[in-house]
């Protein structure tokens, strides 16, 4: 068990370093001199001669060797301090941050809606597989899943906002501007978290434990309630943290629609407005929380399942 | 993002392979698919029917998707023009079928290059196994927690937006399904006698994976083509959204969508017209893929009607 930790654990730290360093080479790999595009951005010119580009290299330490570099960039990182964005001139971890946590909430809020209604439809959809509620979910969730949220996000914001007026249409100002940019993000998981959780109560519903609970006399309610749901929920677990973990950087288009200044949305402008350091501060973020979650959730999987757990003590 | 990746045993793709044995056969496996599952029918008739249009093209796109006419901008649908005209005056239809064969072609080509990659590595992972097999699922593992938009993202601040730099990313995230199932698998076909038999006659690991392995995998490797391509056309095209996918003068689905979304109260049709399409496509592509999926659990069902 210890030692299913501790691998897990070094992968994790492995794949941090590995990331750390493609984000530090950045801009080492375009076609762009870095101390070029520096400059223009700090002087905001272009004819600069080549002395004070010179002169400017050496300041900011870049005629070093490149692991130096690196080091260097990587200790100032592991402390939060990616310098100062290009645009704003402040330091950029405060950005992220505050861009992190307006995503945590777009994120739970999409996932939350999506579980709210996944895991009471699908349960009733296994209980009456092939029953008219049975095919009306099934539909609904393959048209979910072909939705693009590009389209969809527009259509909601013609209906709610400019037809209806019930709702903003753009901004992230209060509670009720989270609604229309959640519903948008929430219908692929919600359809894919169905599917799944129809399959996996299917699976319990014919497991002997079931069985066995409900030929002893037990209602199918108390049988499901009491045995059913709480492992048939597991599979659908590992996929709302899958989702968490993809959407916390992912939902860029739905950010970018909805004028949500979230992390998505960050990345997005540093790469158009070519901001480096809110570029690089950005993609670590993103995937340090993309690896925490899913480290975790298999860490949590394995001490919650007997059956995984054996398997990892044995490996 | 996430994937559902369906178990398929080895048991029903022989199965498949032994019933697809001729063309009689495969015929009158056509003709049951047809009777028994409406929707798989519908489905391919619908995507039969993009494809085709987006095949003929120059046929049913009588006029110049770039050519600009400012008069007759938001112009409504008439019989000269279908769709009626954008908010430049190009003509819709026109736009919207150069655009699908954008849409359509990236998508089928990152699959196509995800496939290959996917089930190669798979099928080595599987065959060598020990530490190769184990640094290859860990790559797996790994790359499924990156979200392919941020992969998309990352390597656009690279090496620029672009086709190339399009498929290469998504090709870096839609590999790893493929490589899943491929693996899951082989190891059972491994097992098998006929590949004891043949490591036993001395034929080389290289030889076992092409000959028996990558074979046998093919038909539920189309299943999963299917059930991705869905997933993999409406992120091609949310690239395509944020401009970092197809550049003008071309466009795609997406890139008409995000033109027209800043006159969303003026013409909503405008960006309705593309958005449907990506849906109905995708839509389409994943009905088949989950009615071959179906069918392939309806074997014994099958078997049963023939008699």
């Amino acid at each position: 068990m210890w030692i299913f930790i501790l691998r897990r654990l070094a992968v994790l730290a492995l794949a941090l370093l590995v990331v750390s360093f493609l984000v530090f080479l950045i801009p080492y790999l375009g076609d762009t001199d870095p101390v070029r595009a520096l400059a223009r951005a700090r002087f905001g010119r272009l004819d600069l001669d080549a002395d004070a580009i010179e002169a400017l290299r050496i300041e900011l330490g870049m005629h070093r060797p490149l692991l130096v570099q690196y080091l260097d960039w990587l200790g100032k990182a592991v402390t939060g301090d990616f310098g100062n964005s290009y645009m704003s001139r402040e330091p950029v971890m405060g950005q992220v941050w505050s861009a992190l946590k307006v995503s945590i909430v777009l994120t739970l809020a999409a996932l939350g809606f999506a579980f709210a209604v996944a895991v009471p439809c699908g349960s009733i959809a296994a209980l009456r597989q092939g029953s008219t509620f049975d095919s009306i979910v099934k539909s609904l969730n393959q048209a979910f899943v072909a939705v693009p949220e590009y389209w969809l996000a527009p259509m909601s914001i013609l209906v709610f906002a400019l037809y209806l007026g019930w709702l903003p249409s753009a901004g992230w100002r209060g509670p009720e501007s989270v609604i229309l940019p959640a519903l948008a993000l929430s219908l692929r998981p919600m359809g894919y978290f169905t599917q799944v959780m129809r399959a996996s109560m299917i699976d319990v519903l014919n497991s002997p434990h079931i069985v066995a609970a409900h030929s002893r006399g037990l209602s199918i309610r108390r049988t499901l309630i009491a045995h059913g749901l709480r492992n048939a929920l597991l599979p659908v677990i590992t996929l709302f943290s899958v989702w968490m973990a993809g959407l916390l950087g992912g939902a860029v288009v739905i950010e970018v629609i909805f004028a949500v200044p979230g992390m998505g949305r960050l990345v997005y402008s540093a790469i158009v407005n070519g901001d480096l350091p809110v570029l690089q501060a950005g993609l670590v973020a993103i995937v340090t929380f993309a690896v925490l979650i899913n480290t975790l959730t298999d860490l949590a999987y394995t001490l919650l399942n007997p059956v995984v757990r054996i398997d990892n003590a044995a490996a | 993002m996430p994937q559902l990746n369906t178990p398929i045993s080895p048991d029903r793709v022989q199965g498949m392979r032994s019933r697809m044995g001729n063309v009689h056969m495969a015929w009158s496996f056509v003709i049951h698919l047809s009777r028994h599952n409406r929707t798989l029918l519908l489905a391919s008739f619908v995507f039969a029917t993009v494809i085709a249009m987006l095949l003929l093209t120059p046929w049913f796109a009588i006029h110049d998707p770039a050519d600009m006419s400012l008069s007759g901008r938001f112009s409504p649908p008439s019989a000269e023009h279908w769709l009626g005209l954008d908010h430049l005056g190009r003509d819709v239809f026109s736009r919207l079928l150069h655009g699908g064969q954008f849409s359509v072609s990236i998508t089928a080509i990152t699959l196509v290059i995800s496939a290959v990659v996917g089930t190669l590595l798979g099928a080595i992972s599987a065959r060598v196994g020990g530490a190769v097999d184990e640094f290859l699922m860990r790559i797996v593992d790994l790359v499924i927690s990156f979200p392919d938009v941020l992969v998309a993202l990352f390597l656009v601040a690279i090496l620029g937006p672009g086709y190339g730099t399009l498929i290469l990313a998504l090709t870096l995230t839609g590999w790893t399904p493929f490589a899943r199932m491929t693996r899951g698998l082989a190891l059972e076909i491994n097992s098998k006698d006929y590949v004891r038999a043949a490591e036993i006659l001395g034929c080389s690991r290289t030889f076992i994976i092409l000959y028996h392995v990558i074979p046998n995998v093919l038909r539920p490797l189309a299943t999963i083509a299917f059930l991705r391509f869905g997933h993999k056309l409406i992120t091609v095209g949310s690239l395509s959204f944020l401009g970092l996918g197809v550049q003008p003068p071309d466009t795609d689905w997406a890139a008409m969508l995000a033109e027209a979304l800043p006159y969303l109260d003026r013409a909503p049709f405008l960006v309705l017209i593309p958005g449907l399409a990506i849906f109905i496509t995708a839509l389409s592509v994943t009905l088949i893929g989950q009615g071959l999926e179906a069918h392939m659990d309806e074997k014994m069902k099958w078997k049963h009607d023939k008699k």
